[in-house]
């Protein structure tokens, strides 16, 4: 049976050359989508990348839902020269929720796009898929440098798509613009902390870099590292109050546009941060330096009630969901800043919670958009009367952005006053509640704008086509789904923030134990060169 | 997994189903059929725990059936089904699913084995029950229900506060009897407490019940209150501050029961009285006392509900219940007026009445407990029920000074829904062993002795010939169009004055959520408006300068707190 | 009782018996039978033996005079303090249902008159 041996040995090929494909995948089709150039063509590949992307991201997860990491050495040149790629729970996870919104927005995007945008949608598409790629690659890779390469992959792209708003409303210019500026910034403020830990170090892989900090903690170079990444990643991450430019850039965006950024770019750039807090520099540093303490509580806090007080006086939805984005990043820095199990957990579970509620929302909002032409209150009154089906998914969405239990918000907020517990901070528990009453008022006004208003006489809007109700339903289903049986998100999440605890990105426990595969990983087999590293948990 | 279906979902998909049925007798033959339905799902419910499931972690319970569970459960359904056929001309889809949810989420939360079951539930209630409220489409139900609203949510956020604290300390979320002590413990105890109406806590109650639609009272009258008093059972029997929050909750709704000019809030307040009594069952916490406290409430149920259905007629035919502005209708309507009077008897507790067989079993229960100035306090409200209750209700209804007014007699449905309810409190009047034989505990209570019987009557007729003459000397209060000033006034307009002489006047949408709460919450938004409104600073565009400026600003701080620690 | 004079005819069965109650000796009768109820059952105090729990049951007529004088005593506190909580009923409005009518849409007013 040669032949199945053969498959068997492609297969495994396969199998090890996943981390690889992960990225290679929806980068090659960015270019394949410009040389076939038709618009139709474009969207099919940009969806059938996107779905590939998803299945793969699904094997990986699985494989380090349990605890370890895969390690695969790009072009089989072996860390620290060359370039590696991680994959442990953490960012398994974060990989999982990126290609999930992506293929889920694909077919959202095909008419909402066609009714928001005229020229360029091969371009478009072309742009969407770099993104991606940039935003999986960030948190794949294992190498300091290639973050920031691929960090740059995606705000370029993430500045054009922007600006792509520009045919609905003007003010998409200045806001890509805006955007550029400061996100030009962060990156920049994020090379230069890696150009100091370089300095002290002489290393850009993320393990190594773990190694050789230790020791010299109290440098001033890797402390100055510390400063300029974390503010270079809070901006990327729209902390408070560095928060300034998402506003505009979700609200001026395309509807889809917005649906794939606000589920994914800024939790991209919160599981970077992670990572860089707890693996590469430990969490004993991050909580010696009380950056955590004097900085992310009170920052948090004043984004959950910030962030959240502007969104209930918006009368713009799409605008409003965005300030409540920033409301929501302070739950998931609020998290981080209680360096425990829980807390931590809690950030990547509401990452992901928070990703498909927002994912839900916005394109809800863009349903609207599509039939009413705008989505200021004033226009979409009684709109969820009209469009029943969309009503019905905001409402989900919307009960999941407030937390009501049974919903996917529940669970990360109940995790993260559970975090506040444990750390007898009963007020910060207090708070957490509090905030969310305000999610209760913003939401509750979408709810009466929608429902209680009545619809305009004139207004024949219905329920958008197919393609676009599909993906909304899938989602909204997903915000129950995830709120009731929570095995994958919060396993993933549990097993994630132990090893983000343990610090070191795995350097000191052994990584996946391959032999449990089905087969025996040929080694040096594949042209990319792959070598899952063996051991035992 | 799930063996036995709870209840609810019955109700639920009761109500689902709802709005795709064809307006008309159908939907009403519904609301009528899911009560029917679920009283036998509840009956044929072996004991135990079922419905288990684990979620996040936490020990769930959604039915968790035995005795006192079923007792209120059989209640809830059998009051489900007295509404909905009382309420058989309803053509208001959104009362009828409110309703089936209301009764639903207390028969769900009854059942609840565990906290979280419970609070869901909890929510439940409150957020189905304000659309009955809201249903009367006036500006003042809308004010009305928004206040309730907030009202019962608190109480619900102060639970899930509560649970939270509980779980923390004990590791567990079952529902079981609780000691007061911890935060967590008090917490429930609060939240139960505010929607069981503790003194102080329970102008919502007054506020919110008589500005339901006609039908919409009856319904309320029946399962929020009733469910707090099966969860204080549940959770804090034997408390001894119970009792005394329950003698003071017996004792002083009298006064405002009295000079109350709307015979529907009237009832509200002797509704509250009422609930003192069971409180006090509670709070004493014998086996005797906690079959008294279920067994009240299954009475209580029972007849407030005939009275809440009486004073509705009233209302459907002549557009008021207010006292003032009625008397005389006897004549027109007599049938209502007789199962009125057969309400007010069983509230009084006339021997061979409902209220009589559960009231005693408190009132025995306090005395065998030498807890004698609870008991006098009791007995004293005993006598001012009938007052304020069993003779204000129907004479000023039905007799008095005669108004005028000619309404024809109640619609036929409403007169069968009443005569049902009627016959059921004589029927446990007279036959006291089937509501005995239901209880939690064994009943070992001989209620007909000629001491008892004996002693009840001289209580209640020199009450009312203390009623006769007071009238006579023309001391007794004539109701007068007017509304009496509570502890809530310190919500509804103290605090806004306050608020308005300091000249922090609202806008007027938030005027409708009024409150002292309200009004300063609506002046710290106005605050937050004006800085993170659309126009506000926080909400503006800011110049890429700015924002680059922030940037600079804190990794300055960063940079200071890093190289300081 | 009545200001206006009703029409037999138009008035169902049982209020037809009770027009009785139009005359004004006929209510005095229910009221003098109150009376006499209260007097035997004062007395019937003294012809059983009584089974108590707090001692001062046992007082002859404590029931009745307790019931009696609570229910005095608790009237005339109402009636002082109503003094002090009676409002006009505009007094909480707009935002209460006191001030306003009952919906027509929640009612089936018929009257015997129309």
């Amino acid at each position: 049976m040669a032949g199945d041996v053969e498959i068997r040995e492609v297969a495994m090929t396969l199998h090890a050359q996943l981390p690889a494909l992960q990225i290679v995948v929806p980068f090659m089709t960015a270019p394949l989508i410009v040389f076939f150039g038709k618009r139709e063509t474009a969207w099919w590949l940009a969806f059938l990348s996107c779905s590939v992307s998803l299945v793969i991201s699904y094997l990986l997860l699985m494989q380090v839902i349990g605890g370890g990491f895969i390690s695969y050495q790009m072009g089989g040149w072996a860390p620290p020269l060359g370039i590696e790629y991680r994959i442990d729970a953490a960012n398994g996870l974060i990989l999982f929720l990126i290609s999930l919104v992506a293929t889920i927005t694909m077919p959202f995007a095909y008419r909402s796009i066609q009714a928001e945008i005229t020229r360029s949608h091969t371009l478009f598409y072309a742009c969407l898929m770099l993104c991606f790629t940039g935003l999986m690659g960030m948190v794949i890779t294992g190498d300091a440098f290639n973050v920031f390469v691929f960090l740059e992959v995606s705000s370029l792209s993430t500045y054009v798509l922007v600006a792509m708003g520009a045919e609905r409303d003007k003010r998409a210019l200045t806001a890509a613009f805006d955007y550029l500026i400061l996100g030009t910034i962060g990156a920049t403020f994020f090379v230069i902390g890696i150009g100091f830990l370089y300095m002290a170090t002489g290393t850009l892989n993320m393990a190594d870099l773990a190694d050789r900090i230790q020791g010299q903690e109290s440098s001033r170079t890797v402390r100055a590292g510390f400063a300029f990444i974390v503010v270079g990643l809070g901006l990327k991450a729209a902390m408070v109050p560095l928060h300034l430019w998402l506003p505009r850039a979700y609200t001026y965006a395309p509807s889809a546009v917005t649906v794939f950024l606000a589920a994914t770019a800024t939790k991209a750039s919160i599981y970077v941060m992670l990572r860089f807090m707890f693996s590469v520099y430990q969490p004993e540093f991050v909580f010696h330096t009380n950056v955590l303490q004097i900085l992310f509580i009170p920052l948090a806090l004043l984004a959950m009630f910030g962030g959240s007080f502007v969104a209930v006086f918006q009368t713009d939805m799409k605008r409003m969901l965005a300030y409540s984005s920033i409301g929501q990043i302070g739950y998931m820095l609020l998290g981080i800043a209680m360096l425990n199990q829980s807390g931590v957990s809690a950030t990547m579970v509401h990452m992901f919670n928070h990703g498909i509620t927002k994912a839900v929302l916005f394109m809800g909002v863009g349903a609207f958009v599509l039939r009413a032409g705008s989505s200021f209150y004033d226009n979409i009154g009684g709109l969820g009367r009209k469009m029943p089906v969309t009503g019905a998914v905001i409402v989900i969405g919307g009960l999941s952005l407030i937390g009501i239990p049974g919903t996917a918000g529940f669970v990360s907020k109940w995790l993260l006053v559970q975090a506040a517990f444990e750390n007898d901070m009963w007020p910060i528990a207090l708070l957490i509640v509090l905030s969310s009453l305000l999610a209760v008022i913003y939401v509750w006004r979408v709810f009466e704008v929608i429902y209680l208003q009545a619809p305009n006489e004139w207004s024949e809007a219905s329920d958008p086509p197919m393609t676009m109700l599909v993906p909304m339903i899938i989602l909204a289903v997903a915000c129950v789904y995830f709120g009731i049986f929570t095995d994958l998100s919060l396993g993933a999440a549990g097993t994630a923030a132990e090893a983000l605890l343990n610090g070191s990105f795995g350097m000191a426990e052994p990584s996946l134990d391959t032999s449990a595969l089905p087969l025996d990983v040929p080694h040096g087999a594949g042209d990319a060169g792959a070598d899952a590293t063996g051991g035992d948990h | 997994m799930i063996d036995v279906l709870p209840p609810f979902t019955l109700y639920l998909l009761g109500a689902l189903l709802l709005p795709f049925l064809p307006k008309g007798h159908v939907r009403g033959l519904l609301t009528i059929v899911v009560p029917v339905v679920g009283a036998w799902w509840i009956w044929s419910a072996p004991e135990g725990l079922h419905g288990q499931m684990t979620w996040m972690g936490l020990e769930m319970v959604w039915m968790r059936v035995d005795k006192l569970a079923v007792v209120f459960g059989l209640v809830f359904s059998l009051a489900a089904f007295l509404a909905a056929l009382y309420a058989w001309h309803l053509r208001d889809t959104v009362q009828q699913v409110a309703t089936l949810l209301y009764a639903g989420s207390a028969i769900g939360a009854v059942f609840a084995g565990d906290l979280v079951t419970l609070f869901l539930f909890w929510e439940g209630t409150a957020i189905a029950s304000v659309f009955l409220i809201w249903a009367r489409r006036t500006e003042g139900a809308y004010a009305t229900g928004m206040r309730y609203l907030v009202i019962q949510i608190s109480s619900g956020v102060i639970l899930l506060g509560g649970l939270v604290l509980q779980y923390h300390d004990t590791g567990s979320i079952a529902f079981e009897a609780m000691t007061l002590g911890s935060l967590g413990t008090w917490a429930i105890f609060l939240s139960f407490g505010i929607k069981c109406a503790f003194p102080l806590l329970h102008d919502w109650l007054q506020d919110a019940y008589p500005a339901a639609t006609v039908t919409g009272t009856v319904v309320l009258s029946a399962f929020t209150t009733k469910l707090a008093v099966y969860a204080l059972a549940r959770g804090f029997p034997g408390t001894e501050i119970l009792i005394y929050i329950g003698a003071v909750m017996a004792l002083f709704p009298f006064v405002y029961a009295l000079i109350e000019n709307d015979l529907r809030r009237v009832m509200v307040y002797s509704l509250n009285i009422q609930l003192g009594y069971m409180v006090v069952g509670v709070g004493i916490g014998t086996e005797l006392a906690l079959n008294g406290a279920a067994a009240h409430a299954f009475t209580g149920i029972l007849y407030k509900a005939l009275l809440f259905m009486g004073l509705g007629a009233v209302l459907f035919r002549t557009g008021t219940a207010k006292a003032s502005e009625l008397g005389g209708l006897y004549k027109t309507m007599p049938v209502t007026m007789v199962l009125c009077v057969i309400g007010a008897a069983s509230i009084s507790a006339f021997p061979l009445f409902s209220g009589f067989i559960s009231k005693s079993l408190i009132l025995s229960a306090a005395a065998h407990e030498h807890h004698n100035i609870v008991w006098a306090m009791l007995l004293a409200a005993s006598a001012g029920a009938l007052i304020h209750t069993g003779i204000k209700i129907p004479y000023f209804a039905f007799f008095g000074a005669d108004s005028g007014k000619r309404p024809k007699e109640a619609p036929a449905h409403m007169l069968l829904a009443m005569g049902l309810t009627a016959a059921l409190c004589i029927g446990l009047g007279v036959f006291p062993s089937v509501l005995y034989d239901m209880l939690p505990y064994e009943v070992d209570y001989d209620v007909y002795t000629t001491t008892h019987v004996i002693t009840q009557l001289q209580l209640l007729l020199f009450s009312a010939l203390g009623f006769a003459l007071l009238m006579k000397a023309g001391i007794f209060p004539m109701p007068q169009r007017s509304v009496t000033l509570s502890s809530d006034w310190t919500y509804r307009k103290a605090g806004p004055a306050v608020v308005w002489y300091v000249g922090l006047a609202v806008r007027a949408s938030w005027r409708g959520t009024s409150g002292l709460i309200a009004k300063l919450y609506a002046d710290f938004i106005k605050a937050m408006h004006a800085s993170a409104g659309p126009d506000g600073a926080r909400a503006a565009n800011w110049p890429t300068g700015a924002m680059v400026m922030n940037i600079a600003i804190l990794l300055g701080i960063v940079l200071v707190v890093i190289f300081v620690s | 009782m009545a200001q206006f004079k009703d029409d037999p005819e138009k008035l169902p069965w049982l209020g037809r018996k009770l027009m009785l109650f139009d005359d004004k000796k006929n209510v005095d009768r229910l009221v003098y039978g109150l009376y006499a109820l209260c007097a035997l059952l004062f007395l019937a105090d003294f012809f059983y033996k009584k089974k108590y729990y707090i001692s001062a049951e046992n007082f002859p007529g404590f029931y009745a005079l307790y019931g009696f004088f609570a229910c005095v005593v608790l009237v005339l506190c109402a009636k002082v303090l109503r003094r002090f909580l009676m409002r006009d009923e505009g007094f909480y409005a707009p935002q209460d249902t006191e001030s306003e009518d009952h919906p027509d849409h929640d009612l089936g007013k018929e009257s015997h008159y129309d």
